[in-house]
């Protein structure tokens, strides 16, 4: 098993250097190009909630970034110590209502629930962590 | 990852300007607002055609999609229209995941979008 370890400021900028310190490791373990993409997509869309939401763009605060490559699967937890927030069960946007009168901010983890097999929330002391698996094809 | 943005502006007619805005590279949390800002003051009420050709797009998050919604929540309230052109494999299927925003119409290149505005052109000379 192959890991990276990354603490970056709460930042769009720093959410987007993690993106791309993702794209880098997954390239170098030679991860499909196609899985690259959903989890980059994933990876955004998380730690931007976080870095928007929890904490409410306070650069003085960081979230963790941890990767992992186990072959068969494709492991990233993110860590933040921000208040307590489950982003899997906050509401799931209404695709069939008005697409002018729906609030789109729910569609980030509607995206991640496409591209991600297996998500899990948990509160460990003062930090969320949310654990997402993504599938990989045999090499 | 930055996010290129050129927009061309083509006069029609004295009431009739086509929007062209080529994005490049990748449209997400960081970069989303640069694009918000530059749309803002192009968007006047000569604009009836918006053209979004992401040729060169590589990545779009929901923060990107998210300035497409409003900018489309905009011209739609003067009965304008807004078109997608050239989309990557990748950014296609982000669009068709979240429905591609139902209303707005999506185009495969520029090559439909001209059969299309070929279409509606001879609409008008019939006048329907």
């Amino acid at each position: 098993m192959k890991e990276s370890v990354l603490e970056l400021p709460a930042t769009p900028e720093d959410v987007m250097r993690g993106v791309e310190h993702l794209e880098q490791f997954c390239t170098e373990q030679q991860v499909p190009r196609k899985a690259i993409q959903g989890l980059m997509l994933a990876v955004e869309e998380m730690a931007s909630n976080v870095v928007n939401h929890a904490y409410q763009r306070d650069a003085q605060q960081t979230f963790r970034l941890t990767l992992q490559h186990h072959g068969d699967r494709f492991v990233v937890e993110l860590r933040d110590h921000g208040p307590a927030f489950d982003p899997l069960h906050a509401a799931a946007p209404d695709l069939e209502s008005d697409p002018d009168e729906r609030d789109i901010g729910g569609l980030g983890i509607h995206l991640v629930r496409h591209y991600i097999e297996d998500l899990r929330y948990a509160r460990e002391g003062n930090e969320n962590v949310l654990l997402m698996t993504k599938l990989l094809p045999p090499a | 990852m930055p996010l290129d943005i050129k927009i061309k502006r083509q006069v029609d007619s004295p009431r009739h300007t086509t929007l062209t805005v080529e994005l490049g590279g990748s449209l997400d949390t960081a970069t989303a607002p640069q694009l918000e800002a530059q749309l803002t003051p192009a968007l006047d009420a000569q604009v009836k055609d918006l053209i979004f050709d992401l040729a060169k797009l590589t990545f779009i998050s929901s923060a990107g999609l998210r300035v497409f919604a409003a900018t489309r929540k905009f011209l739609k309230q003067q009965g304008e229209q807004v078109s997608f052109v050239n989309l990557q494999p990748q950014i296609q299927e982000v669009f068709e995941i979240v429905k591609a925003l139902p209303g707005v119409s999506v185009f495969g290149s520029i090559a439909e979008f001209d059969s299309y505005l070929a279409a509606r052109q001879r609409k008008v000379v019939e006048g329907e």
